[in-house]
């Protein structure tokens, strides 16, 4: 494996530790989303790979050599990690060009080209980080830490400052580099829509701990328990025999005859393609889709196949509370 | 197993440890004067109690209400009317209202009093004109409320400063919720931007309070009776050492209450509020307003700046035969040369401090440097105690180094102030990206924060050159032998009724200060439109 994260554990403070005991691992040219919610430790993980933070318990080891565990620690400026944060935080005093390659060893300087014309920012090389939107600024980033060639680049929920106009375009173009450049990637997100796109595996992390991690469909159809199943999506409950289950809206079919699933509908929202209809089943919260619009304050049928049920530990909820 | 503790002690340790020994040795004066004041005589000390503390305590408390009462009013109102309003000199009021920081307290007192006197200009003029008035105004003017007023006059930049800053940064929608919500203007400036501003003004109010501690040459010249002026008296005119160190001692507890009131203030009322746009300016059509609005910031203008400098000019005319311009150079070369090497050491050992405090993130760092910093509060005359008993043995009393460290413990907290608001437009991002692309601490300062505070080093620089140039105390008690600055000149020729041949002295020191501050608010706006 590339990258291997051993019980890593890492605390602020003892009684209430941040990460609890986490391990997996990654193969090389992988892009892997860690998806968390805001405040759960993601960036915290992501210095303890960097170096900038030190680790309380476990190991860390990236193509083979070992950067931090019981007897290591390798500093942050001797670790081949690149890292771009949240803020975009080019250096004010310099312009663009000067940011790229600040303190860049000569044997990289031969890839400044490429990684200009790969970000697209051959002809904002004099202007300073002010006079650059924030796209500009998040590409310059991603070029200061390609250009060294890293073994492994840690992005930092990159796209939440940008605007959803350029946040698409944007994932698009950092994955066409990351790809390009078969890079290794983290990229730490609280957005669903950034993991499923970009990721070739997500990493799921709550209270401290791994919960899944898997390639994004088995993750949406599969998920381990219901904090993966629903900070992946919406999802609909029912109760069959006593146990309870859900079903994802998608899975969810409108049907003309009768069924054995009735639907009170409360609001159908136009969206374009389709409607989303909201609507209670047995005083609980259903969501679903059709191509036709469907008339409110009336019941509706609808199916799913019995392979779509997914089923949960009855206290899973609980534990997340 | 727990590997943390492997590495807490070791990481950036060495620049921990770096920061805390130079702490220790910026603090120890203060430290033997504490030890001294256990060890001194009791007989003493209830002779103080009993003679001459209350008096002290009272004068002192007096002085700091008088003068507090200026600074605010002089301060508050024109910061507010010059955030605001568009009106007949706005953008001159708006530099020059800082001008009074260039004169120091000592120099207003003595030129005031000269003006005011029985043979200036005001009574002379009167006794031609209107003997009548004339009788009137024949006053002793040495009274402590009078000096109130000179120093309010002399120290209300600082709250003015605060004022403005904090005016400008909340920014226009308070303003337009509270006129929504259906507040007059007035109200609105009441109820809503005074509360938001007061940490800021407190602050201020803090620096002028401590400034009146501080005050030695005009409280002497005015024959009020202050600890700082019962400290001198003590220690050179009776010889009391014992005596002085107890009443700097005493003086010691009154600046920590103040300190930690100050601390406390601030904790309690920082309002956590979004910088948004600029605040609203309303142009104003009425010329009534407009020539009231003009008069709020010409009056401190012209009491604090021009009737002092042209009054200081002229003299400096009329005895410009009498000036020995050898002596002049010299004293302008001693005072430029001590303030420059001075600052630059200052401020480096304030950013050294500020650094070591952003990348170890350790609370001893926090508490050490909120601990140096108060020296600004300590009265030169205590930090010069403290260094002359912790010095005497090693034969370096009188020495620059020694002059050049008293400066540093007492300024240290003004370099610090506008590098520390710099630092902390910088995002920790900045340090961690420079520690991912390959940089070690040193190089950290070196390549990143050197350049990007520059001109918050600027700023620092030129703040805690002027405010060398003007200091008195610690200059008077240290200086080496035959080193004289043209602050001690000016005050020498002062204290022997010479006031005249002194102009030209401190015309050169308000001319100097002038020009740095005309400087540095040419950078302070400049930091402002970078950020």
């Amino acid at each position: 494996m590339y990258l291997e994260v051993k019980n890593l554990a890492k605390h602020f403070d003892s009684d209430y530790p941040i990460i609890k005991d986490l391990s997996f691992s990654i193969k090389k040219g992988e892009i892997i989303s860690f998806l968390g919610e805001s405040g759960s430790g993601k960036t915290t993980f992501l210095k303890c790979i960097a170096g900038l933070e030190k680790i309380n318990s476990g190991s860390i080891s990236l193509n083979s050599v070992c950067l931090n565990d019981k007897n290591t620690f390798i500093n942050p400026q001797d670790r081949k990690i690149g890292f771009v944060f949240q803020d975009y935080p080019l250096f004010p005093h310099l312009n663009l060009k000067d940011n790229i390659t600040f303190n860049l060893s000569k044997k990289y300087f031969s890839n400044l080209d490429y990684i200009l014309k790969l970000t697209s920012l051959k002809y904002l090389l004099n202007r300073y980080p002010h006079e650059l939107s924030g796209g500009e600024q998040q590409r310059a980033c991603i070029a200061r830490a390609l250009i060294r060639e890293p073994e492994l680049l840690l992005l930092d929920e990159p796209f939440s400052n940008l605007d959803t106009t350029i946040k698409e375009s944007m994932r698009e173009e950092i994955y066409k580099i990351i790809k390009e450049t078969k890079t290794t990637t983290i990229l730490v997100t609280h957005d669903i829509n950034d993991a499923m796109n970009i990721s070739d595996r997500i990493l799921i992390f709550k209270a401290g701990i791994l919960q899944q991690y898997d390639d994004p469909v088995k993750m949406y159809c599969e998920p381990a328990n219901c904090y993966c199943a629903e900070i992946l999506g919406d999802l609909n409950k029912l109760f069959v025999n006593q146990e309870t289950y859900y079903v994802r809206p998608e899975k969810v079919k409108v049907v003309k005859r009768k069924s054995d699933y009735k639907v009170f509908v409360e609001k159908c929202f136009f969206q374009g393609k389709e409607y989303k209809i909201k609507g209670r089943k047995d005083n609980e919260i259903w969501h679903f889709f059709s191509k036709d619009p469907i008339k409110e304050k009336e019941d509706v049928y609808v199916e799913f196949g019995k392979k779509d049920l997914i089923y949960f530990d009855p206290v899973c909820k609980n534990f997340f509370k | 197993m727990e590997i943390r503790e492997y590495y807490i002690f070791t990481d950036n340790k060495r620049w921990v440890f770096g920061s805390l020994f130079l702490a220790l040795i910026l603090l120890s004066p203060i430290i033997v004067l504490a030890i001294s004041f256990f060890s001194g005589s009791k007989t003493t000390l209830l002779y103080l109690l009993d003679n001459v503390l209350l008096d002290y305590t009272l004068n002192t408390i007096y002085l700091i209400i008088i003068t507090s009462f200026f600074a605010l009013i002089l301060g508050v109102f024109p910061a507010w009317i010059i955030s605001n309003y568009i009106f007949f000199g706005r953008k001159f009021f708006d530099i020059v209202l800082y001008l009074p920081l260039a004169i120091p307290s000592y120099i207003m007192g003595f030129t005031y009093i000269d003006i005011l006197s029985y043979t200036g200009p005001i009574q002379s003029y009167l006794r031609d004109m209107s003997p009548y008035l004339a009788e009137i105004f024949n006053k002793d003017y040495l009274q402590i409320e009078v000096l109130g007023a000179l120093l309010g006059l002399a120290l209300y930049p600082y709250v003015y400063t605060a004022s403005r800053i904090s005016f400008s940064l909340i920014g226009s929608n308070y303003v337009n919720i509270s006129k929504n919500l259906g507040l007059s203007t007035f109200q609105t400036f009441y109820k809503v931007i005074l509360p938001l501003s007061r940490p800021a003004i407190f602050s201020g109010l803090f620096l002028v309070i401590m400034e009146v501690l501080n005050e030695y040459g005009a409280v002497k010249y005015f024959g009020v009776n202050t600890y700082t002026t019962g400290i001198f008296r003590s220690w050179f005119s009776f010889g009391d050492v014992s005596g002085a160190i107890q009443l700097a001692c005493i003086l010691l507890v009154i600046v920590l209450f103040f300190f930690i009131l100050d601390r406390f203030s601030i904790k309690n009322s920082k309002f956590y509020y979004q910088k948004n746009s600029q605040i609203q300016k309303m142009k104003l059509t009425n010329w009534k307003k407009s020539v009231f609005m003009s008069s709020v910031c010409f009056i401190p203008f012209f009491f604090g700046f021009l009737v002092p400098f042209f009054f200081i000019l002229n003299n400096a005319i009329q005895t410009y035969s009498l000036t020995n311009f050898e002596k002049l150079i010299q004293l302008t070369g001693n005072t430029v040369y001590v303030a420059s090497v001075a600052s630059v050491i200052i401020i480096f050992v304030a950013l050294f401090f500020l650094f070591v405090e952003r990348i170890s993130k350790a609370k001893i760092n926090f508490f050490t440097n909120n601990l140096i910093s108060l020296g600004y509060a300590l009265p030169g005359a205590i930090i010069g105690l403290g260094i002359i008993l912790l010095f005497s043995k090693f034969s370096l009393v009188g020495s620059l180094f020694i002059l050049i460290f008293a400066y540093i413990i007492r300024f240290l907290a003004v370099a610090k102030s506008p590098i520390k608001s710099s630092l902390d437009k910088h995002p920790n991002t900045i340090d961690d990206t420079g520690r991912n692309l390959g940089l070690n601490p040193l190089n950290l300062l070196r390549r990143l924060h050197l350049p990007i505070n520059k001109f918050a080093l600027i700023s620092a620089f030129i703040v805690t050159f002027i405010d060398i140039m003007k200091e008195l105390p610690i200059t008077l008690i240290l200086r080496p032998f035959n080193f004289d600055t043209l602050a001690t000149q000016t005050y020498e020729f002062a204290v022997e009724e010479m006031i005249p041949l002194s102009a030209t002295y401190s015309l050169v020191i308000i001319t100097l200060g002038s020009l740095m501050l005309l400087i540095l608010k040419n950078f302070i706006d400049k930091q402002i439109n970078v950020s």
